[in-house]
């Protein structure tokens, strides 16, 4: 096996609860957005990242690139250890992993052309200037699939499906490896969402990039990712390749989740699993598995009310952290 | 064939837009029925003039900008609810005809509780005492799912989650017994997990409380496991029209097609196993300058000189069923040999 491009270890980030009364009081209870998770993704591969609002993946995604500050966990990208540097390696490490945001309206300043988004990331880097930027510009919006007419376009005059391509090509013109995507598509339509989801494969293969793909549609991800994680309360509570993941869940809130998602097609009979009430509160984390208060397994105990079940092998690189995941829903 | 209970025909709903830049055609002829019990689908992305069709149904356009254009017919149960006075009109909105809407933040009132703004259709509308109304908002609560109705009924918006507020907005919408529910995006803004309990719901409460429900999604997959019939809008027009089973076993119009081919699915094979998705190239244009001819050629793989030249009808499909059971607005219906896309 190809050693990892991103290895993550123990990735840790509580957010300490407001204090009550103007910041003088009792502080409210701590939010513990990422609990301990771990996971690696080999170069040019997809891992997939899913979940519901509120599960933590976004944060992994940020806490990954140092965009918010971990509280433990160790990242390490391409041998180098990110969490342990100091402001100038970590710029210059930057240039090696960019991200790519949900909301291509709140992403793009809107007062910069789309030339200004794409050549000051090559000036801050010193990667290029003069003609030599123009060509290299003119070359990432031609990748990207934009016709270079719109290297003077503000952001407002773009579609979205438009501004999602200007700020992939602003993540790629520093030429990372890696690319953390966070839900690239949710905002999109679905015939603009899929022109994306086919430019991210074909760059992916161009460029050998490694991404870290975020999102919670189940059936995009299946789509693009070639290992996948679901997250549940800050958790990772299954991981394995996709075609396992998709073909037999151990976990029953990863089958709840796949039973969820509508599919076109009115003659598939399917067993939909209505998962019972609302995601706990991550301030307020339900004791033993987190998962029990709305899990329809029917084996469901006393253990799984104290004991919190660890994410352990149950078949071949599948792991799941439930008590009963030899017996799956 | 029973009377619907809905008819839209011809409807044109048009905005003057900022700049005075020239007029947007939101919707620009649409026609079709509802039938009393059923669950119609409008299926369509951005732009199409899905969200426009259902407000002017209600007359929720603000005018001006936008004004719904002489010549359209929206008939409920008979009476053309474009020609009722305003008194008249709110004898049936919120009472006959219900709509739910797509963000369940903005759309209840944060300052008032969650009873008392069910509660307030039943005293407008049914003439229900305070203490009564209060009574029925209770029982609407425990209608839609919500525990401990009896606290609940006393809480504010934000003092529940998202899935728990779209139960709200149901609750409120049919504490009269609407004939008709309008739902905008029901469960868009909604995780997968509390989709299936909403549109579980709305499945419950169809056949128990008998309504007929026009739901306006984005979502192919929502149709296909709710709806007995489907409308695809595109460019202000409706494109196709079919029973669900037939749209989706056999898609006619170019864009329901790519429509079709450009959902990632669930029951597809995993990455590197399959091909790329198939997409439709391009992107909707601007409401204010349809394309003419076909408002689909530009995007369309199959279109020749006709389809730039001159705008199809929809056309009647054949396929089981009484004529204009399935329809269609494309010329390849005239010219089926034609379905074979460009290189």
């Amino acid at each position: 096996m190809t050693p990892a491009l991103v290895d993550v270890r123990g990735l840790v980030k509580h957010f300490p609860g407001e204090r009550r009364w103007l910041g003088l009081g009792r502080p409210r209870a701590v939010v513990r957005a990422v609990d301990d998770v771990s996971f690696a993704i080999a170069p040019g591969q997809t891992l997939g990242l899913v979940g519901e609002s509120g599960c933590g993946k976004s944060t992994v995604g940020r806490a990954i690139l140092r965009l918010i500050e971990p509280d433990a966990g160790r990242v390490t990208i391409d041998g180098q250890d990110v969490v342990a540097l100091r402001a100038g390696a970590l710029r210059a490490l930057r240039r090696r992993m960019q991200i790519v945001f949900q909301d291509p309206y709140g992403s793009l300043n809107p007062r910069m052309t789309v030339h200004q988004m794409l050549a000051e990331p090559l000036a801050i880097h010193r990667l290029a200037r003069g003609a030599d930027a123009e060509r290299r510009i003119a070359a990432l919006l031609e990748e990207v699939g934009l016709d270079p007419g719109f290297a003077q376009s503000y952001a407002h005059e773009l579609s979205g499906g438009q501004r999602q391509r200007v700020g992939i090509a602003r993540a790629l013109s520093v030429e990372p490896q890696f690319l953390v995507l966070d839900e690239p598509v949710s905002a999109l339509d679905v015939s603009v969402q899929a022109q994306v989801l086919n430019l991210l494969a074909d760059l992916q293969q161009r460029r050998r990039l490694t991404y870290l793909f975020i999102a919670h549609d189940l059936a995009v991800v299946k789509h693009i990712a070639d290992h996948v994680a679901v997250m549940y309360l800050g958790k990772i509570v299954e991981r394995a390749p996709a075609p396992a993941l998709y073909a037999g869940p151990r976990h029953p809130y990863t089958t709840s989740l796949l039973s969820a998602v509508p599919v076109p097609d009115p003659k598939a009979q399917r067993q939909r699993i209505v998962l019972s009430g609302d995601v706990p509160s991550p301030a307020h984390p339900p004791p033993g598995c987190p998962f029990h208060p709305r899990c329809p397994h029917p084996r469901k105990d006393a253990r799984c009310r104290t004991e919190p079940p660890a994410l352990r092998e149950v078949a071949p690189g599948q792991l799941a952290a439930c008590h009963f995941a030899e017996q799956p829903l | 064939m029973t009377e619907p209970l809905l008819r839209v025909r011809d409807l044109k709903t048009y905005f003057v837009t900022e700049h005075g830049s020239g007029t947007a055609r939101a919707v620009d002829g649409v026609s079709f029925d509802v039938q009393p019990g059923e669950t119609l689908g409008i299926v369509g992305e951005s732009g199409c003039g899905k969200t426009v069709t259902s407000l002017s149904i209600l007359r929720l356009i603000p005018e001006p900008p936008g004004h719904i254009r002489p010549g359209s017919f929206i008939e409920f149960e008979g009476r053309n609810l474009l020609t009722l006075e305003p008194r008249e009109l709110r004898a049936i909105r919120g009472n006959q005809i219900a709509m739910i809407f797509q963000e369940p933040m903005t759309s209840l009132n944060p300052v008032f509780t969650v009873g008392d703004q069910i509660a307030e259709a039943a005293i407008v509308h049914q003439r229900l005492s305070r203490r009564a109304a209060r009574t029925r908002a209770i029982e609407m609560l425990r209608l839609v799912g919500i525990p401990d109705p009896e606290e609940r009924v006393d809480h504010y918006p934000h003092q529940m989650s998202g899935g728990m507020r779209q139960r709200v907005m149901i609750g409120m919408a049919l504490v009269c017994h609407p004939k008709l529910l309008i739902a905008d995006e029901p469960t868009t803004a909604l995780d997968v997990t509390i989709q299936a309990q909403i549109l579980e719901l709305l499945d419950r409460l169809q056949a128990e409380l008998g309504m007929a429900v026009m739901l306006i999604t984005h979502d192919l997959g929502v149709v296909a496991g709710s709806a007995d019939r489907v409308v695809v809008m595109y460019a202000g027009q409706v494109v196709e029209q079919a029973p669900t089973a037939a749209l989706f076993a056999r898609p006619l119009h170019p864009y329901t097609e790519g429509l079709l081919a450009s959902v990632p699915r669930l029951d597809a094979p995993p990455a590197r196993e399959r091909g790329r998705l198939h997409g439709i190239p391009g992107q909707v244009p601007a409401a204010t300058a349809w394309p003419d001819g076909c408002r689909f050629h530009p995007r369309c793989p199959y279109a020749w000189d006709r389809c730039r030249a001159e705008a199809p009808p929809l056309l009647d499909a054949g396929g089981a069923g009484e004529p204009g059971t399935h329809t269609v607005r494309c010329w390849l219906l005239t010219d089926p040999r034609r379905r074979t896309p460009h290189p």
